[in-house]
């Protein structure tokens, strides 16, 4: 009877004996890292499913031959820095400075456009060479299958990112401002940037 | 909120660091490719490289280093989940010439 009563009292007294928010964040701040975990796990399975691909295909062709690496790498700059950019609009929204949030997310806007610039020219590229989702000069068809699927979907999520971004400086510069708005849409900007660092490094590189 | 306190002692001088250390990565990660290491080295120095990067970025970037634990081991489910789902195809895919995909 003892035993069962401290019990009690020390699931009441934790985080999650009620009365108190056990992850100390609001709720739309909970929501969006639900919805990051949700699309981690979108991109988990793709990766995945590509890592299958290619282990049970034999001539899978070198990237390095295929791709053109200065320009994947420029892009990867070009998301890294805009990353970076946004943390510092962030920053400057919760010192209650909208002026230079807005400045800062206009460059951040500026990083992801040249992303989806280049990536549309490598499309464009990849498709006059020859690519499709079914076929590709290089090898298996998974290879070019798993590139479309893999930075297609990346991609979407660059260009939904981007009308986020958007809606947010473009509210922030009517003076329609909140804080936590802005730092909603960086974290989902931020997320986008995780899943390319896998993409990049496991589609380009591996 | 305390948390909120720490957000802006950070600052922007830390962003600009953790910038920086993410672009000598990218490109640590990137020369790996063109210098002479083995295979299967190169692979694992890929994953630790990338994980160092998903770190930063969620710890510095995304303020996870300021939020609580509960929500901290949260956004680690789906990398675990990951993992599990790796380990299960990988074992699929060794050794079983049935699923081998022709080229044409």
């Amino acid at each position: 009877m003892d035993a069962s009563l401290a019990e009690q009292q020390q699931i009441l007294a934790s985080d999650w004996g009620g009365g108190k928010s056990p992850f100390g964040t609001s709720w739309s701040k909970f929501m969006m890292w639900i919805f990051i975990i949700s699309d981690a796990l979108t991109f988990a399975g793709f990766l995945i499913a590509y890592g299958f691909m290619r282990m049970i295909s034999g001539g899978w062709p070198k990237q390095t031959e295929v791709f053109n690496m200065a320009l994947i790498t420029f892009m990867t700059f070009a998301l890294i820095s805009s990353s970076a950019v946004m943390a510092m609009a962030v920053a400057s929204a919760r010192e209650g400075d909208p002026k230079k949030a807005v400045r800062y997310l206009t460059m951040t806007i500026i990083g992801g456009t040249i992303f989806m610039g280049c990536q549309a020219f490598e499309w464009h590229h990849f498709i006059g060479e020859g690519a499709r989702l079914n076929h590709n000069p290089w090898g298996v068809p998974q290879f070019a299958a798993s590139f479309f699927v893999i930075t297609g979907f990346h991609g979407f999520h660059v260009l939904t990112g981007l009308t986020i971004l958007g809606i947010v400086a473009l509210r922030a510069a009517m003076g329609k401002y909140s804080a936590e708005g802005i730092e909603l849409a960086g974290l989902y900007w931020h997320f986008v940037d995780v899943v390319w660092v896998f993409v990049f490094a496991f589609f380009y590189l591996l | 909120m305390s948390h909120d306190e720490a957000h802006s002692t950070g600052g922007h001088k830390q962003y600009f660091t953790t910038w920086c250390w993410l672009l000598v990565m990218t490109l640590l990660a990137l020369g790996m490719g063109y210098a002479p290491v083995p295979e299967g080295i190169r692979g694992a120095l890929l994953v630790c490289i990338t994980l160092a990067k998903i770190f930063l970025i969620a710890s510095i970037f995304m303020h996870l280093k300021f939020e609580r634990l509960n929500l901290v081991m949260l956004t680690f489910t789906p990398l675990v989940l990951a993992v599990i789902l790796f380990f299960v195809t990988y074992g699929e895919s060794v050794g079983s010439s049935t699923h081998f995909i022709v080229n044409h």
